[in-house]
């Protein structure tokens, strides 16, 4: 028998200071979001289990708290907001004027072990940018993660910048199995050339095609990463990536914050929904991203229309850390 | 040399590494592209050193511990042998191979019974240091698995009838062949490899690039 006074795995309390601060990061965060239009939105805690297992992944998948009500449908609770966001948008919200522009804050539950501060309940805050043009999106999303950062007091940090159709287009040129897939992306990720180097060996890929499978691995750095990235690939899909990405990054430059951004096509990883850029927050001495977003230009089909879509989240437990310091 | 003054530019680089069976060739790595470091005398109880030109900090730590530490970003950069590191599952980059330690993580039995195969049995009972190897290996080939988690001396759970099999590392096989076994499967080469903190690798990644650089000449050549 459990005691009454034994805490279940993944949960906390925050009280006296831990407490004060985390509703004034929270202020701090919104009167950036307010600036730039952004309104709240408040979703419910669960919702049917297929709203959030569409777009996640199977991987993902297997994090969600599900349940049954009492006429035997599957539920779950949230595991973070832009499922439940889009699908509002596409039921209540299509006749308002694009780009929509929604925050929102609140706890999400995932059935992980706890890691790098953050539990099974945690508290996210992000943003979501719906109907809006591709490019420019992209980086007022970004730059509101940015100017967010600052207004915290964090003048540090580090944006790590890909582009799941890049990627895409390589391997849908390439045809590999969704098995396979999952474990590539996994390598690819981890910037483990030895791994990948045997799972490759099982594969039946051309020589050039697993070269070039190899090269994305060392695809960081700046600008000049995209230039390098061209003489790889000759689909058109990751072509237009690369094209989005460039002038992604030259908007920011002009903006004066491509100090803060590295172009990473390696990292492949995260929910399925991403179609576009896609970006981890680091900061010195996080260890973990501190935050995330990307572009999910299909995830609203799901929901009956059809809305590019970009946006981000924080995961305020990591960046407490770095408030006041 | 070219990428030295990279690595310079202020930041201090911190390295986990262990005082296992890699040190000695780990510090000769080093020392290979002038990074020495300070009082790394094998009877040094310094669990924090330098090196001369105070680029690095080096902390030692248990073999297991190493990607622990990195993963978590209190040091960016860490060197452990792939065995260690597959069965951390530990979510960092693992961006160099430094081609030293080489051994092999084998599936090994009692010599002569080796033949039969483990695929007859219902289930096979292994005895292993490295339980999420082996149970990632047996499970991915349709095998049910018992896993016995042993902390040394494996090479003695088949003889006295504690497990048909193991699972551990081999360099030589001495030892295997010392206890009358020997090795019925290859899972995969085991080497020591570069890690490097997800967040750190974005953050300092030019003198973290240099580093990767640096070492990689240093390792090394095998034709594969």
């Amino acid at each position: 028998m459990k005691t009454l006074t034994q805490v279940p795995v993944g949960t906390q309390v925050f009280f006296g200071n831990a407490a004060k601060h985390r509703r004034r990061v929270e202020k701090l965060i919104y009167t950036v979001l307010k600036r730039w239009n952004y309104q709240e939105i408040i979703p419910p805690i669960f919702d049917y289990y297929d709203v959030f297992s569409r777009g996640m992944g199977s991987e993902s998948e297997a994090t969600l708290y599900r349940f049954f009500d009492r006429e035997g449908n599957l539920l779950a609770l949230r595991p973070e907001f832009t499922s439940l966001i889009a699908k509002t948008v596409a039921t209540r919200l299509l006749d308002w004027p694009k780009p929509l522009k929604l925050c929102y804050s609140g706890d999400v539950f995932r059935y992980e072990a706890p890691r790098g501060g953050r539990q099974r309940e945690f508290f996210q805050l992000g943003i979501e940018n719906i109907g809006g043009k591709k490019v420019s999106c992209d980086a007022e999303v970004i730059q509101i993660a940015m100017e967010s950062l600052q207004r915290i007091g964090i003048k540090e940090f580090q944006f790590n910048l890909g582009e799941m159709g890049f990627f895409s287009g390589l391997i849908k040129k390439i045809g590999i199995s969704t098995v396979d897939l999952k474990h590539i992306k996994n390598l690819m990720e981890l910037k483990d050339s030895i791994g990948l180097a045997g799972r490759m060996k099982q594969l039946n890929l051309s020589t050039k095609n697993k070269n070039v499978l190899y090269s994305l691995l060392n695809l960081t750095g700046k600008s000049k990463v995209i230039s390098s990235a061209r003489h790889l690939v000759t689909n058109e899909q990751s072509m237009i990536a690369l094209e989005n990405l460039e002038s992604l990054y030259n908007k920011l430059k002009r903006q004066k914050l491509s100090k803060h951004l590295t172009i990473d096509l390696s990292g492949v990883r995260g929910l399925d929904y991403y179609t576009g850029i896609v970006f981890k927050i680091y900061v010195p001495g996080s260890g973990f991203e501190v935050g995330s977003g990307g572009r999910y230009d299909n995830l609203l089909k799901n929901f009956g229309c059809d809305l590019p879509s970009v946006g981000f989240t924080f995961y305020l437990e990591r960046l407490m850390p770095f408030f006041l310091k | 040399m070219k990428h030295s003054g990279k690595i310079k530019s202020k930041e201090i680089i911190s390295i986990a590494l262990s005082k296992g069976r890699l040190f000695e060739e780990v510090l000769k790595l080093f020392k290979n592209v002038n990074i020495e470091l300070i009082d790394s005398k094998i009877g040094s109880r310094k669990l924090v050193l330098q090196d001369r030109e105070k680029n690095f900090q080096f902390f030692l730590l248990k073999p297991v511990d190493v990607p622990t530490y990195v993963e978590y970003g209190v040091a960016d950069v860490g060197i452990a042998g792939r065995d260690v590191l597959l069965e951390s599952k530990a979510d960092i980059h693992l961006p160099l191979d430094l081609k030293i330690g080489r051994c092999s993580m084998v599936v090994a039995g009692i010599s002569g019974t080796a033949k039969e195969d483990y695929r007859e049995l219902s289930a096979v009972r292994i005895a292993t240091k490295y339980p999420r190897i082996t149970t990632e290996y047996f499970t991915q080939r349709g095998v049910p698995v018992e896993i016995i988690y042993l902390s040394g001396s494996v090479e003695l759970a088949p003889v006295l009838g504690l497990a048909e099999r193991i699972v551990d590392l081999v360099s030589t096989g001495q030892t295997l062949a010392d206890n009358g076994l020997q090795i019925i499967e290859k899972i995969c080469d085991i080497s020591a490899c570069l890690v490097v903190n997800r967040a750190s690798y974005q953050i300092k990644h030019r003198a973290i690039t240099g580093l990767i650089e640096l070492l990689e000449k240093s390792s090394p050549i095998i034709k594969s």
